[in-house]
């Protein structure tokens, strides 16, 4: 288990006053959350394994309020946690003893559509989904496409740089992103970007999308919206096994075709989600690719007419071309559904999110698989195949004494062999708390102290989600944290 | 001028600079010397003997190459594969002639794009990671050789677009694509700039994936052999789909008038041109503007620059014109001045000397960034001798 | 996730089924997207992975109930519209019941909240008492103003006078044809079902059972309502009143099983928020003894709404179009709770009628049994939202299966229809009194 810091006992015996000052900023009568019992449900995300109860919630409903709680929040020196949804898998949105969680929730308008300009102006608890849903009658959507889209609100994203199936063409949430409203510690307002493409002077953006709260509180945020393509239309390809799956990837790609989406499925994983989707995913297979092309129809059929050739070339158990929207949604179904499909058939998982070089595929589930023996735990695998993004989810049961430990330990080596083989820790999930720990393993001291110090330029005193991110034994001074454990 | 040929002797060198305090401007062959602000500096330190691709991956679609590699020697690398940069990064006309050497490193320090920006992104987008070294002469990797990577605080993008000011760029992995099997164009004649950033606007707003939406006012139409204006659209992709979208586009915008297609030759000639800048008249006295704006605020922008003496034209759908003319501080401070009021981007690429140093040539920073910034530029570059004055006035 | 039971507290069968519910969700937060009060008030509480978990808080530490709990239980519409959404296929209707029962028991309420529920619940079950209450509230209706404007208490008897004097235009002049048991099948008959009569809707819009009963008689079905079996028991099990739910629901299931024979086709209900609970019997009378539970079992597996039961026997339309647009709204407790969606639609459109539907047709109109008086404030936000939807598509009326969600959205220049008083229109009987004005 990773270590919280022991909470500022100055903070926890002020809590009363720092309640009765976070509600005069926040009259609203259920604006801030400081009854236990109400605060049980905020001390967890979607990394369930870590729980901490935070000082007290609040929910401001505007930017002046946040920048009032910052504001407030520095000069009582107390940390922030920024929570979106919720749905983090790394517990980015994990509290702190000693902490405020900021919930974004309660901003959750849409600001403003320009068609002509091709953007959106969105307040950070607008969920993904959301911004698609606003324009999809004309045609339009919002790119990045993570799998928690219909929960996860583009603040997260924010945080985590969040990405989705649609990546390999569309880019993640840093590519689809024009300006952000972002709230500092000290209280300040900035507007960073605007509504067009380049923004001029250090791309601050960059650094704040990703940026997993640690530099300030996003509110606003302006993004791309692009128009639809003409319609759209999935294949599934099966294989009899995972290195002849990983080969067809790579002809695939090698062709010079690049596909909206490309993504890859092992037997356990084709498994849950066919359980769970009926989406006609092959049970005999050792591996599957789904294939999303793009197009008038006349396109999509000549497009994948070339790729079931080049599949046709890696001996496929099957192939299967959607006939129909139906029949595609329910392919996505299953693979969006994913996750929730593997709490189907185990209690509990851990998400890894390691990324690889797409040709160390076979190598890297081999060596899986002889992990998961070793452990006695099992684990499927999808792999967003286009970009390298690996998801081993393990399966545990963290009612049995021990399991949780083992699945922990089990994935900072799946992790560890990301790294090893030219990937990295995480690919879009971010570092949270879960993987803090492991920034060592891919990190130098320097390049970290480098990281902190680009943090420190923020967010001096380290107020703003505090213990993520960064390994905490070598702080900077100003944000010693006395009663570290 | 000091040109190591390794990593560790720009360590070195950079170690020894801060030590004593002397500024270096960092440079790859010095293409972009004369951009934004004059650089105060005691030496200057260059990429061009650190050069070469160090790895090549073609069907991951990264690319890894030192700072100092030649523009022009990594596409021809990428050309045997079959592929190119995504950015179509610019060698612009007004940097002088065929001789003029770009590097890797200084594309992506000032994070030049071309006309394929408005559909697939910018220089920025596409890098993956990189190699640095900071004012301390500290080696830093961030980000990594894989397409997707949120393992702590992205320093590449912050470095890209940077201009040495932060850190020099060692090597840099960018992710790259194959290249289009067919290339064609629609032109539209003789629109306004506001109906022709209509209709750029109505392609770019169309299912059919455009990768380049540019207008050529007047003058710049002039110097490309075209008698009218002309807007310009196109789409990259199989020759069956070019073909098919040109079409359906043509039916689509039959409403802002006459059009015609280009063929493969046509549209590789234009775009190139449109890249590189060609339609901009540069003399040796004028400034050149690189402005970033909401589309539709492009024909705004382009009238006030022609009413200040300046012209030129639209990329990227009308949000990005470059625009070159007369240099005098009144001009300078007019167009800046109705850039902001529409809350967009500009850089001031080249001005005459006598007003370069005293003009700004990105937008001025509010109080709370600018703090933010200096403390930044402390994180990487302690001393503050990495290309002072370049972005903003030290 | 993680439960913390102990060894004791698993042996309570109840209790096991709780755990094995919470073992089943992960946490993904996917269902706080598609939940009503979240998307009103914003707060982790309010969502239904923030319940879950305060349900198992509560029931880990086997202590009594506090009152946040309750506030935010309360405050669940029991749309099950996360169910829907849940990947991990969680069963939080089981869940939630069990809380409120365990909340009822184990936690008192304010005096005035107290008191509020026992009224509803010892009025709505009753048609005659309901009837008389209308008719006083009805007297009452001009004193609204003198009705102070702050207070939950306030506001809840300003929601309910609102709701006495619904504007919903229904057919007058019907009678109580459910007094009648046997309705024959006309012509030859083909079938033979149980119609539950119910409470509330008997004395709210009498039409509805009387288009029920037509239509399906045309269509030489036999139509027979048991004369004890009156209020499924929604009401008081959705209050946690569990007692009172197992009297009411237990009247219901003798008087319906008395009534079966070997050619009974189904149960018909017409008011989908007491299908769902009907179909739930069996699990939800499982401890009451196996006599009981065996009966509610059989009666589970025969209820039908009567929208799959015509579906089902193949509708068909005698009357020329129309031309009218009808918004389908689809009520909760059809959508989520019986997973009926395409039914309905695709019968009105058989009847002749172009279907039109809102946007986030997955969200709860407010209505959801009493919640609308309990909790007005929530319920007028979604009213309002749900009637913003449904107004954009300018229909001429807006079709629902449940009498509930059809008076919660009456009053906006809107008829409100039972879809199958529009069935039956179209198959041969009077225009819907709605559609008339
Ligand atoms: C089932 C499931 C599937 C998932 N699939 C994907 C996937 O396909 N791709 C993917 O990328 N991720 C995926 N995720 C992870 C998660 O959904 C993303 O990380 C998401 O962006 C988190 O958004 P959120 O609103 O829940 O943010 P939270 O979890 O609440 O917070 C995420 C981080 O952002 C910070 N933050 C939140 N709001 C703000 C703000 N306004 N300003 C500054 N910082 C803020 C928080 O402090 C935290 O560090 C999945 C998660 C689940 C549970
Ligand atoms: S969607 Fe299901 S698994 Fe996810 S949090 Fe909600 S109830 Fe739990
Ligand atoms: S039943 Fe409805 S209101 Fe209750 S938690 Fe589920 S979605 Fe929310």
């Amino acid at each position: 288990m990773i270590a919280l810091p022991a909470p500022n006992p100055a903070t926890l015996a002020r809590r009363d006053a720092l309640v009765a000052g976070l509600r005069k900023i926040l009259p609203a009568a259920d604006g801030v959350i400081a009854d236990p019992v109400r605060l049980k449900p905020y001390e967890t995300d979607g990394l369930t394994a870590y729980r901490q109860m935070p000082l007290a919630v609040v929910l401001p409903e505007t930017t002046e309020q946040v920048a009032a709680i910052l504001a407030f929040c520095q000069a009582q020196n107390v940390r922030v946690i920024p929570r979106g949804a919720g749905t983090s898998l790394a517990g980015g949105a994990l509290p702190l003893a000693d902490a405020v969680v900021i919930g974004m929730m309660r901003m959750n308008r849409i600001l403003q559509i320009d068609y002509a300009d091709r953007y959106a102006v969105v307040q950070a608890g607008v969920t993904n989904l959301g911004i698609t849903r606003a324009v999809e009658a004309d045609g339009f959507f919002y790119a990045p496409d993570p799998s928690s889209q219909l929960a996860c609100m583009i603040g997260g994203n924010i945080g985590m740089n969040s990405g989705g199936a649609h990546c390999l063409k569309y880019g993640v949430t840093a590519n689809n992103v024009l300006g952000v409203k972002l709230v500092t510690i000290t209280g300040d307002i900035i507007e960073l970007g605007g509504t067009h493409l380049d923004a001029a002077g250090y791309d601050w953006l960059g650094i704040i999308i990703g940026s997993e709260g640690q530099l300030g509180i996003v509110t606003e945020i302006t993004v791309r919206i692009l128009r639809a393509a003409e319609g759209t239309r999935a294949m599934l390809a099966a294989f009899s096994s995972n290195a002849i799956a990983g080969a067809c990837v790579d002809a695939i790609i090698g062709s010079g075709i690049i596909p909206v989406a490309l993504e890859f499925m092992d037997r356990p994983a084709i498994h849950a989600c066919e359980a769970f989707a009926h989406a006609g995913y092959p049970l005999d297979a050792e591996a599957m690719l789904i294939i999303e092309v793009e197009g008038s129809a006349d396109e999509q059929t000549a497009m994948l007419e070339r790729i079931k050739e080049i599949c046709s070339a890696f001996a496929p158990t099957s192939l299967k071309i959607s006939q129909n929207d139906a029949e595609s949604a329910a392919i996505w179904k299953g693979r969006k559904g994913a996750f929730g499909a593997i709490g189907r058939i185990s209690p509990d998982y851990l998400c890894m999110d390691g990324t690889i070089p797409t040709s160390t595929l076979p190598q890297v589930l081999a060596r899986i698989e002889a992990l998961s023996a070793e452990y006695g735990l099992k684990v499927a695998n999808i792999f967003h195949a286009g970009d390298g993004n690996l998801h081993p989810l393990i399966m545990f049961d963290a009612n049995q004494a021990g399991q949780m430990q083992k699945a922990e330990a089990f994935g900072a080596d799946i992790l560890r062999l990301c790294v090893e083989v030219g990937g990295c820790l995480t690919g879009e999930h971010g570092v949270g708390v879960e993987k803090r720990d492991l920034m060592k393993v891919q990190f130098t001291e320097i390049e970290l102290d480098l990281q902190r110090a680009v943090k420190s330029a923020f967010d001096p005193d380290w107020l703003l989600n505090t213990a993520k991110v960064f390994p905490l034994d070598r702080l900077p001074a100003r944000a010693s944290l006395p009663h570290a454990a | 001028m000091i040109a190591p040929d390794s990593e560790a002797g720009f360590a070195a060198a950079i170690a020894a600079a801060t030590a004593a305090k002397t500024a270096l401007n960092l440079t790859g062959y010095g293409s972009k010397a004369g951009f934004l602000r004059p650089v105060v500096a005691g030496e200057t330190l260059s990429t061009r003997a650190f050069r070469g691709v160090s790895l090549y991956a073609p069907k991951e679609l990264v690319l890894s190459a030192r700072a100092g590699t030649p523009l022009a020697e990594l596409e021809a690398v990428l050309a045997e594969s079959g592929q190119q940069m995504i950015a179509e990064p610019p060698r612009y006309g007004f940097l002088g002639g065929d001789g003029v050497v770009q590097s890797l490193g200084g594309i992506i320090a000032c994070n030049l794009s071309g006309p394929r920006r408005i559909a697939w992104g910018a220089m920025r987008d596409h890098v993956l990671g990189v190699r640095a070294i900071t004012g301390r002469g500290e080696i830093v990797r961030s980000g990594g050789r894989v397409l997707k990577n949120v393992t702590g605080l992205d320093l590449a993008k912050l470095l890209t677009g940077s201009y040495g000011t932060l850190a020099l760029l060692t090597e840099i992995t960018v992710k790259v694509l194959p290249i289009p099997e067919a290339t064609g164009t629609l032109v539209l004649h003789d629109l306004t700039p506001a109906r022709a950033v209509a209709a750029l606007s109505a392609a770019l707003g169309s299912p059919f994936s455009v990768t380049g939406a540019a207008y050529l006012p007047e003058r710049a139409a002039a110097a490309m052999g075209y008698d009218r204006p002309v807007a310009l659209i196109r789409i990259e992709d199989v020759a069956a789909s070019v073909a098919y979208r040109l079409q359906a586009l043509r039916q689509q915008l039959g409403r802002y008038g006459a059009s015609a297609l280009l063929d493969q030759a046509g549209s590789l000639a234009i775009w190139q041109a449109v890249r590189d800048a060609t339609p901009l008249a540069v003399g040796a006295d004028t400034m050149i503007w690189r402005v970033s704006v909401a589309p539709s605020q492009g024909p705004g922008i382009l009238e006030r620059a022609q009413s200040l003496g300046l012209d030129g034209y639209l990329d990227w759908g009308g949000g990005l014109l470059l625009l070159a003319g007369p240099a005098t501080q009144a001009a300078a401070a007019a167009l800046s001045g109705a850039v902001a009021a529409v809350r967009g981007g500009w850089w001031l690429l080249r001005a005459p000397e006598s007003l370069r140093a005293s003009l700004d040539a990105v937008p001025p920073e509010p109080a709370a960034l600018a703090a933010i910034r200096g403390r930044l530029q402390s994180a990487f570059d302690p001393a503050g001798v990495f290309t002072p004055g370049k972005l903003h006035a030290a | 996730m993680q439960t913390n039971f102990t060894e004791v507290q698993l042996r309570d069968p109840a209790i096991q089924v709780a755990d094995s519910i919470l073992r089943s969700c992960v946490h993904c937060g996917f269902c706080t997207a598609t939940c009503p009060s979240f998307i009103t008030v914003g707060d982790e509480d309010d969502s239904p992975r923030g319940r879950i978990y305060l349900i198992k808080e509560m029931l880990e530490s086997g202590s009594a109930a506090s009152a946040p709990v309750a506030f935010h239980l309360d405050r669940c519409l029991s749309c099950l519209s996360c169910m829907t959404t849940c990947p991990s296929g969680v069963d939080y209707m089981h869940l939630i019941d069990h809380a409120r029962t365990h909340v009822e028991q184990t936690f008192r309420r304010p005096w005035h909240d107290r008191g509020l529920r026992a009224v509803l619940a010892a009025i709505l079950p009753y048609p005659a008492r309901m009837r008389w209450a209308l008719r006083a509230a009805g007297l009452a209706r001009p004193f609204v103003g003198l009705i102070p404007q702050r207070g939950v208490l306030f506001a809840r008897m300003r929601a309910m006078l609102a709701l006495a004097a619904s504007e919903r235009v229904v057919a007058q002049g019907v009678g109580d044809v459910t007094a009648q048991t046997v309705h024959p099948a006309q012509g030859t008959r083909r079938g033979r079902v149980l119609l539950l009569a119910g409470c509330a809707q008997r004395v709210l819009d009498p039409g509805i059972h009387a288009a029920t009963i037509r239509l399906l008689n045309r269509m030489g079905v036999e139509v027979v309502i048991p004369q004890a079996a009156g209020c499924c028991g929604a009401l008081t099990h959705h209050m946690g009143k569990h007692a009172a739910f197992v009297a009411q629901a237990g009247a219901t299931i003798r008087a319906m099983t008395d009534a079966l024979d070997e050619e009974t086709d189904a149960i018909i209900i017409n008011v989908s928020g007491c299908g769902t609970v009907v179909k739930d019997y069996g699990f939800a009378l499982r401890g009451e003894g196996p006599d009981l539970a065996g009966k509610a079992a059989k009666i589970s597996a025969l209820a039908m709404d009567v929208s799959a039961y015509l579906l089902k026997i193949g509708y068909q339309r005698t009357r020329p179009e129309s031309g009218l647009t009808i918004a389908y709204h689809a009520a909760c407790s059809l959508q989520h709770g019986q997973k009926i969606t395409d039914a309905p639609k695709a019968l009105l459109r058989q009847a002749g009628f172009r279907v039109v539907e809102p946007r986030d047709a997955h969200l709860c109109c407010g209505s959801a049994g009493t919640y609308n008086i309990l909790q007005p404030e929530i319920a007028s936000s979604l009213r309002a939202r749900k009637l913003d939807t449904l107004t954009a598509l300018s229909p001429d009326a807006i079709a629902a299966g449940n009498i509930g969600c059809l008076t919660q959205l009456a009053g906006a220049g809107i008829p409100t229809i039972h879809t199958v008083e529009l069935l039956d229109w179209m198959a041969g009987g009077p225009c819907p009194a709605g559609l008339k004005s």
